[in-house]
């Protein structure tokens, strides 16, 4: 698809100037409820509560203050208190955190519980998943010094896995290298590469991530990127938003996450 | 249901406002051939316009019509043929009268001659249908100066193009693949170039096609919305010609002539682009730049041939080919991307008249479309690969009978092979790493049909028949009933009524999730899970000449039923997916509209209008929140205004304006801020919530053409002008939303949203080269 665009893309580019601003009247929009919380091991309790805006409205942080924010671990809760905070080492924002570290072990149930002072109420689940380990990451130049990346893993036969992928330059802080969402379907219980072009010198330092999702978590990351597609791309369809949480658009997961840095010599 | 009382009300008035008429009628048939190739002529009109009785000739040249005793004047009418008047006397029955015509000597002499048969038209008892011949088409300007049938089409009222410069035809709130394109009566799975940019017909080697939009003949089945009829030239039955042209995107060239005198011809036909052979240049000469990047390559090229030998006065062969092929690659040191697809056809068909009265048509042929993509990094290869390949077998007869009835019988068997996203994925170093997925699958459809052509009086006409198909997959066996009918009444000379019903089905289903032709669409079988799909179509009309026939206006109002639509859930895997199924959703949909169609006839300037109203929906219980909303090509209003005018001997002027309602589209209302499990900007992500609930800003264009003859030595040459979006309309293609910032270097600072529209093609000159010698 991506080749196809790309034609499609050098046909527009031969007729350049052939783009225009216009106005087009939007129904108006009932703001949602946004959450974005991810439970990191060995992290404190931290999410994300905003709410959705019309597409023109003016670009202000949509925040609700008003937001209760509860973590219910295997059935015991945890309120999490709004205090808007950029966190400088990972560049996040976040609107509630707690001081509470979270420690999990795979099949650990968590529930997500929030409230405003308008009625709204969004919830959602997430269960445990295990570690998948990287077990080699590996490179091979070529003769013009470049090199590239394969990572391998081993998929669990007994089961349905999702996974997500990235590889990031240097810091986590910048955006991903690569970044892309994967299942077994055609790969189950395989030792699994995923490997890159010519991308990389002598000396990167590369950091890659493989993340075990829940299917719900795969599921939003791909209609994420479908609804952003749609919005430029004339041949995508109109994606939904396919949340993990009721009564609201978001993302409640827990995160297991292998990682290697490598240094690339020859 | 306004439109089926209204049905109801035509066919009152047809019962009961002129009794028919009891008189003894003889037969009379024969053939009309071309006087200089002599070629068969295949649907040449021959009619007695006094009595409103005519015929169309059949697969063979062979026509029939009953005339009371007498003194009568058969007229025989064919595009790009001089019309032809013979007086004949009826006094027996079984008389045989051959007819020959001669070719128009000037191209727009030719046109006219086609709106010559614009009293047949009134008096056919088909309805809904379109035709053109290649000749008129090159007369026409054209984007890029490539001439291409089916885009013309689209200037036609009822049919819709699915976007800026597609070649994709929507016909009467029908989707693309839902028209039966056939290729001397083979079917062509994707008949598109360049993303659907040009079809995949060359203009030199096809003789003229013919849109069915409703009211479809009984032995036409397997589509539910159009049947594009496109037949191949047979080549100079006298000497040997070469033809072609130079245009800004291809070349032509064609070569043709008898093989043995009076037995055999052949014509080959072939043309390729010839951008790619630029751009490689270009890439050599910049391939020491740093950071230069490499033009991918992209060509295409496609052949035709068709060879007839008449074996015997009443046994002819045909063959019929088409081959072709885009190519679409880059490639550097370590990477290389290939991705190719195409049609492939072959036919042969074998002609047998039986006597008079009854032609035999079998055929064999074979299909095919293909799609590959490849792959290759270092010791990784990645291939992906679907198809479809049809083996047909069909016969079809026609029987002239006593008593005005003309009957067609016949049936028709075809094996499918579908290979639905066959993906392999190998490194050499790793093989325990190699995996594939995809599926085959294999279907049997069949379908046998009858149908009657009956002059009931000078006035009435009917034309019903029954189609019987099925469809067998993996021991699922699917069958159903295609009633279809027709009736003519002529309520006077210059003025007819028409009336059709018709039920199509269609077993093969097209696996495609966006608004273009994308080569990677592919075909899928009915299966326990995906049924066939139907539709049924009334559609009703009045038509009206002015003038001593000079003026035809044509009014149709048509009501569409479609079920079992395909669609895709959101986000569903088309391209691998050993379980596509479970991405289908199943709906309804419905179509219906009013065609006004003016036609103006003879002198030096001529043309049509076309003015469509229409609404097109669809209902799916997974989009949508289950309601019903418009699809992309819904248009409520649509103009098309096509002018020729001959200013001297050399030189023709044409002229083509259309203007549409824009296009329904979807948009986002709001959106949301996401930051994703690590740091990075937050990205906005965008909340759709109505599908195709915007309407894109209104479509018009004009183009302009100019075709002067030149003089050469030797043969025949000409030079043909376009302008294509001649004042050089902003049409929109596409809108989008994107971030205003207060400083474009600081990307951070986002101080606004806007909406931007994008538009593909600006005012585009063109000139092409055509010879004949």
């Amino acid at each position: 698809m991506k080749q196809i665009l790309y034609l499609l893309g050098l046909l527009l580019l031969c007729s350049c100037n052939l783009e225009k601003d216009i106005d087009v009247d939007l129904p108006n929009h009932t703001p949602q409820l946004v959450v974005e919380c991810y439970l990191v091991p060995g992290e404190p309790y931290r999410a994300t509560v905003l709410e959705s805006s019309g597409y023109f409205d003016a670009p202000v942080p949509p925040l609700v203050p008003s937001a209760q924010v509860t973590i219910l671990k295997n059935g015991r809760p945890l309120n999490l208190t709004y205090r808007p905070v950029l966190h400088e080492a990972s560049g996040r924002y976040f609107t509630h955190s707690s001081r509470d570290i979270v420690s999990t072990k795979p099949g650990d149930v968590f529930e997500l519980r929030v409230t405003d002072a308008a009625g709204r109420k969004l919830s959602g689940f997430t269960k445990v998943l295990p570690v998948v380990p990287i077990e080699a990451v590996e490179w091979k130049f070529n003769d013009k010094n470049k090199a590239y990346l394969l990572m391998s893993f081993q998929d669990d036969p007994n089961a349905v896995n999702y996974y997500r992928y990235m590889t990031h330059r240097d810091s986590l802080s910048s955006g991903s290298d690569r970044d892309f969402n994967l299942n077994d379907n055609l790969t189950n219980g395989k030792r699994i590469s995923v490997g890159s072009a010519y991308d990389y010198e002598e000396g990167d330092t590369l950091i890659v991530s493989l993340f075990h999702l829940e299917p719900a978590y795969y599921e939003y990351l791909n209609s994420v990127d479908e609804a952003k597609d749609a919005n430029g791309n004339p041949f995508a369809q109109p994606s939904l938003i396919r949340s993990s949480v009721q009564g609201g658009i978001g993302i409640f997961t827990n995160i297991a996450l292998d990682r290697k840095r490598v240094i690339l010599t020859r | 249901m306004y439109v089926l009382h209204l049905l109801a009300w035509l066919l009152l008035v047809c019962a009961v406002q002129r009794p028919a008429l009891a008189q003894t009628t003889y037969r009379i048939s024969g053939t009309v051939t071309s006087a200089t190739t002599g070629e068969a002529l295949v649907g040449a009109t021959v009619a007695v316009p006094g009595l409103q009785a005519g015929s169309i000739t059949n697969q063979v040249g062979a026509y029939s019509v009953n005339l009371p005793a007498g003194d009568h004047t058969l007229q025989v009418t064919y595009i790009g043929f001089e019309p032809l008047a013979r007086t004949i006397t009826v006094s027996s029955n079984a008389q045989r009268q051959n007819l020959s015509l001669q070719p128009a000597s000037n191209q727009l002499q030719e046109v006219e001659v086609e709106t010559n048969s614009l009293t047949q038209k009134l008096n056919d008892n088909r309805m809904s249908v379109e035709r053109l011949s290649s000749r008129e088409a090159k007369l026409l300007p054209a984007l890029f100066g490539e001439v291409d049938l089916i885009k013309t089409l689209q200037l036609k009222p009822g049919v819709q193009s699915g976007g800026e410069g597609a070649s994709g035809l929507y016909v009467r709130g029908g989707s693309s693949d839902q028209n039966l394109v056939l290729l001397d009566d083979a079917v062509i799975y994707n008949p598109s170039h360049l993303f659907g940019f040009f079809s995949v017909f060359n203009p030199d080697a096809v003789e003229d096609v013919e849109l069915y939009k409703a009211g479809f003949p009984a032995e036409f089945g397997g589509r539910l919305s159009s049947v594009v009829d496109v037949k191949l030239r047979e080549g100079n039955k006298d000497s040997l010609v070469v033809s072609g042209g130079l245009g800004l995107i291809s070349s032509r060239l064609t070569v043709e002539g008898p093989l043995v005198k009076d037995k055999s011809s052949f014509i080959l036909s072939g043309r390729r682009t010839y951008v790619d052979v630029f751009t490689r240049q270009f890439n050599r000469i910049s391939e020491d730049k740093e950071d230069y990047s490499p033009i991918p390559d992209y060509y295409f090229y496609d052949f035709n041939a068709k060879l007839n030998y008449k074996l015997s006065d009443k046994d002819n062969l045909y063959f019929s080919g088409y081959y072709g092929r885009d190519f679409f690659s880059f490639s550097d040191d370590d990477f290389a991307f290939g991705f190719e697809w195409g049609n492939t056809m072959a036919s042969l068909r074998w002609q047998h008249k039986f006597s008079d009265r009854l032609y035999a048509n079998t055929m064999l042929s074979t299909t095919g479309y293909k799609y590959t993509v490849d792959n290759k990094l270092d010791v990784f290869n990645v291939s992906l690969t679907s198809d479809i390949l049809d083996y047909t077998l069909e016969s079809n007869f026609d029987l002239f009978l006593d008593g005005g009835h003309t009957v067609r019988f016949g049936a028709k068997a075809i094996q499918h092979s579908f290979t639905v996203g066959r993906l392999n994925f190998n490194s050499a170093e790793n093989p325990d790493q190699d995996f594939s997925a995809g599926s085959d699958y294999e279907g049997t459809e069949f379908g046998v049909y009858a149908s009657d052509d009956f002059e009931v009086s000078p006035f009435l006409s009917l034309n019903y028949g029954l189609r019987f198909s099925g469809f067998v997959n993996n021991g699922k066996l699917f069958t159903a009933l295609e009633p279809r009918a027709s009736a003519k009444y002529n309520l006077s000379e210059t003025v007819s009524i028409k009336a059709s019903y018709a039920n199509m089905m269609q077993y093969v289903h097209l696996v495609a999730n966006s608004g273009a032709s994308l080569p990677t669409d592919v075909w899928y079988p009915s299966t326990g899970y995906v049924k066939p799909q139907r539709s049924q179509q009334v559609a009703a009309g009045i038509s009206k000449l002015f003038a001593d026939g000079k003026f035809l206006v044509t009014n149709e109002v048509y009501y569409k039923w479609m079920r079992r639509q395909i669609d895709f859930r959101d986000g569903a895997n088309l391209f691998v997916n050993d379980n596509i199924e479970q991405e289908f959703l199943f709906g309804k949909g419905e179509s219906y509209g009013n065609e006004i169609y003016f036609e103006k006839i003879k002198g030096r300037t001529t043309g049509w209008l076309g003015y469509t109203l229409s609404w097109t929906y669809r209902t799916f219980e997974g989009i949508n929140n289950g309601n019903r909303f418009p699809t992309r090509y819904d248009r409520r209003h649509d103009i098309n205004l096509v002018v020729l005018h001959q200013l001297n001997k050399r030189i023709s002027l044409t002229g083509a304006f259309v203007y549409g309602t824009g296009n329904a589209f979807s948009l986002p209302v709001a959106r949301f801020p996401f930051q994703d499990v690590e740091g990075k900007s937050p990205t906005i992500v965008p909340i759709f919530t109505e599908r195709n609930g915007f309407r894109l800003a209104s479509y018009h264009r004009l183009d302009l053409g100019l075709v002067l003859k030149l003089k050469p030595k030797r043969g025949e040459a000409d030079l043909t002008f376009s302008a294509y979006n001649a004042y050089n309309r902003r049409n929109p293609y596409f809108v989008y939303f994107e971030q205003a910032k207060e400083d474009p270097q600081n990307e951070e600072r986002i101080t606004g949203f806007q909406a931007k529209q994008v538009s593909l093609f600006p005012v585009i000159p063109s000139v092409t080269y055509n010879f004949k010698f």
